[in-house]
């Protein structure tokens, strides 16, 4: 989305300095309990492991996976609207994993969100004037709010005369783009945007991800774009970072991402996605047997291994995979120039994988 | 030649409502034959579930007006009495829904509501129909079927769900299978798996599919026949290879330009201008012509037909075929010049 010039990305690495957003070994487990004076603890969803990235100014970090890999907790984790179990998170040269509710405030102007539901997010009981005017009432901010807030309308492609209409007299698209605007309005460095367009049509969709693109460019932008949908994310996207059952699997610039995957489990997402038009892609699909296993007791070793075609292409068996992948997590390694991937046996160039998925 | 199933004939549904006149589906014409995947395409509200439900007689008839005739394998399905129609509904005619969190009663074993699905048209024992219960879940691919039989829904994930739902479907050997939206509540890696099952049914019991989709993708991968819906007509009909190679309505090239794709680099999407219409307003001539970049003269006035205009598939649009072509090409060409800078 934004130009961030190639010797800028060759010296990324998952986490350095001179980053907006710098999140370090980030773990959060949710408890899961019995009883009900005696609270004890029997089981923990592991829903973030270990997660470590940077965002740099100006820059789009892409998060990718399928429901339930933890993108979403990651998201609220850097928000702070859920306290991480471990790791820390540091925002503009700030540590911000543990700071309390006032002293977080003022960093909140810095950091806003943009939420997948538009109809949800956003108060069926107040006017568009009083949701996208009540970040400028929170943060007592200087000023005339209804000028201000009609700027934003137009800025976003609203009618500024809606000011005192109720979102249930907008579009799915047009209420996304009040929710563009309330993210907007403190003029933050960093917006989380957590799958904007994933309840839109694809047409109007096409329209809110070109908004997102002006408003960066105008704005100076930071994002951290979250989406399931594999093709939104390489559209926006100068990184991104793959997960799988709470870890990132593998994280990587976009082109390089899809060009090249390294990862048995990228891999298989990419070949999964339906692609528009005529190409032959379906011998090329790679159909990964199974579901994604239970964050609350997940596999040993590799947590993609009992799922992973390439395993039991090196193991030379259907049913076996090397001792490594069954017992030891991979670490998340430099394997090319800032392309890391958390796999024992990363994929080579040109390699091909769908013959052991279907034999 | 290819047994013709399905039949429909100038569909129309519309609905009264305290606003107005909802012209949900407003003439669609279509048919579906043996061992043939049609893949209906649309925007939310572009008439493509409400045809289909119309189809299996789904709308209510006495509060929705219906016109137009369902010919399925020689009856008229809208003219048929509801005892008559029971036989056919969900025998011959079998339907899986877009959501298989909200389509299996989380009270009742998943076993016990494919036995009661399967003893609705057989006169069998319960004992037997567990036994084609089971072998059906097996069937579809749910590993331990006999184990997975005896579990409640909440124990499924949403993909096993979507299995079970097609296993249901498919209890009486169904002729036609009318899919609405099988995979959008699924990840992409089951959505995979989805597809791959709906296409082997299909080949394994010889029937024929309707596949509803909001995702031109999931189309071009499974369907051998593409309608593309808009404000509660169809737009363009044709075979795959015509639909993608050579679409001719400016509906098609938008649909298709606003898609970021997987395997192409990150360029500026082209959206459609505008929102889809309401239904009870629908615009007066063309329904696309206020977000057409190409409308001219007659656009607004005149509705187009749904003819062969010379690109060998029919489409809805005034523009001549030489027209369509170049501006097709003129669109491709910018597109491919701004992927290269």
């Amino acid at each position: 989305m934004s130009q961030v010039s190639t010797t800028q990305l060759e010296e990324t690495r998952p986490a350095d300095q001179g980053a907006l957003l710098e999140v370090t070994n980030l773990v959060k487990h949710f408890p899961i309990t019995q009883g009900i004076i005696f609270r004890k603890e029997v089981g923990r969803v592991h829903a973030v492991e270990d997660v470590t990235f940077s965002i740099k100014p100006g820059e789009t970090l892409g998060l990718v996976g399928e429901s339930g890999c933890g993108k979403s907790t990651t998201a609220r984790l850097v928000m702070r609207l859920l306290d991480a179990t471990s790791g820390s998170i540091r925002f503009d040269g700030k540590e911000i994993t543990h700071t309390n509710r006032r002293e977080m405030l003022p960093m909140r102007r810095e950091m806003q969100m943009i939420f997948q539901d538009p109809y949800s997010s956003l108060n069926p009981r107040h006017t568009i004037g009083q949701i996208i005017g009540a970040p400028y009432s929170i943060h007592k901010t200087e000023g005339e709010q209804r000028k201000k807030v009609q700027e934003l309308m137009d800025r976003v492609g609203l009618n500024p005369e809606h000011y005192n209409r109720y979102a249930h007299e907008f579009s799915g698209g047009q209420r996304q783009r009040i929710g563009v605007a309330r993210a907007l309005a403190l003029r933050p460095k960093l917006i989380v945007c957590d799958e904007p367009v994933s309840a839109l049509d694809v047409s109007i969709q096409a329209q809110i991800l070109n908004l997102l693109e002006d408003l960066q460019e105008e704005f100076k932008l930071t994002y951290l774009f979250i989406s399931h949908d594999l093709g939104v994310v390489r559209h926006v996207s100068d990184r991104i970072a793959v997960m799988y059952l709470g870890r990132i699997v593998e994280l990587s610039g976009a082109d390089t991402l899809y060009e090249n995957p390294k990862h048995p489990y990228t891999t298989a997402l990419l070949s999964a996605v339906p692609k528009g038009g005529v190409e032959k892609h379906l011998e090329n699909r790679i159909v990964l047997a199974g579901d994604v296993p239970s964050p609350v007791d997940p596999p040993s070793g590799c947590v993609f291994h009992p799922r992973c075609p390439k395993a039991r292409i090196v193991s030379g068996n259907e049913d076996e995979v090397p001792e490594n992948c069954r017992n030891e997590m991979p670490p998340l390694d430099e394997i090319d120039r800032s392309h890391f991937a958390a796999c024992w046996y990363p994929i080579e160039e040109g390699e091909k994988l769908h013959q052991a998925a279907h034999a | 030649m290819a047994e013709t199933l399905l039949e429909v004939k100038d569909l129309k549904v519309h609905f009264n409502t305290p606003d107005g006149v909802v012209k949900a589906v407003d003439g669609v014409s279509f048919s579906v034959d043996r061992g043939e995947t049609l893949g209906v395409v649309g925007e939310s509200g572009s008439g493509k579930s409400v045809t289909c439900l119309t189809a299996l007689r789904l709308v209510n008839l006495e509060t929705a007006d219906v016109s137009g005739e369902v010919i399925f394998k020689g009856r008229d399905l809208l003219k048929l009495k509801n005892d008559e129609l029971r036989k056919v509904r969900g025998k011959e005619l079998a339907m899986v829904f877009q959501d298989p969190f909200a389509c299996l009663h989380p009270l009742y074993r998943v076993g016990d509501q494919i036995v009661e699905a399967i003893r609705t048209h057989d006169d069998c024992g319960k004992d037997e129909a567990a036994k084609r219960g089971i072998e059906l879940l097996a069937a579809v691919g749910i590993p331990r079927p006999a184990e997975r039989f005896e579990d409640y829904p909440h124990q499924y994930s949403g993909g096993m769900r979507q299995r079970a739902m097609i296993a249901m479907a498919l209890v009486h050997n169904p002729d036609l299978l009318i899919a609405d939206e099988p995979t959008t509540a699924l990840d992409v890696t089951v959505q995979a798996q989805i597809l791959e099952l709906i296409d082997k049914v299909k080949q394994d019991f010889n029937i024929g599919v309707i596949l509803i989709t909001h995702d031109l993708g999931v189309v071009s991968d499974v369907a051998q026949k593409v309608m593309v819906m808009y404000a509660g007509r169809p737009v363009e009909v044709g075979s795959r290879d015509e639909v993608f190679r050579q679409p001719l309505h400016p509906y098609t090239w938008g649909l298709l330009e606003s898609i970021p794709r997987v395997d192409q680099k990150g360029t500026r999407l082209i959206p459609i201008a505008g929102a889809p219409p309401s239904l009870i307003r629908v615009p007066t001539g063309c329904p696309f012509h206020p977000r057409c970049p190409h409308r001219f003269e007659p656009c607004d006035k005149e509705e187009p037909e749904l003819v062969d205009r010379g690109g060998g598939h029919p489409d809805a649009c005034h523009l001549t075929i030489e027209d369509k072509k170049r501006l097709w090409d003129e669109r491709e060409s910018r597109r491919a010049g701004k992927v290269a800078s």
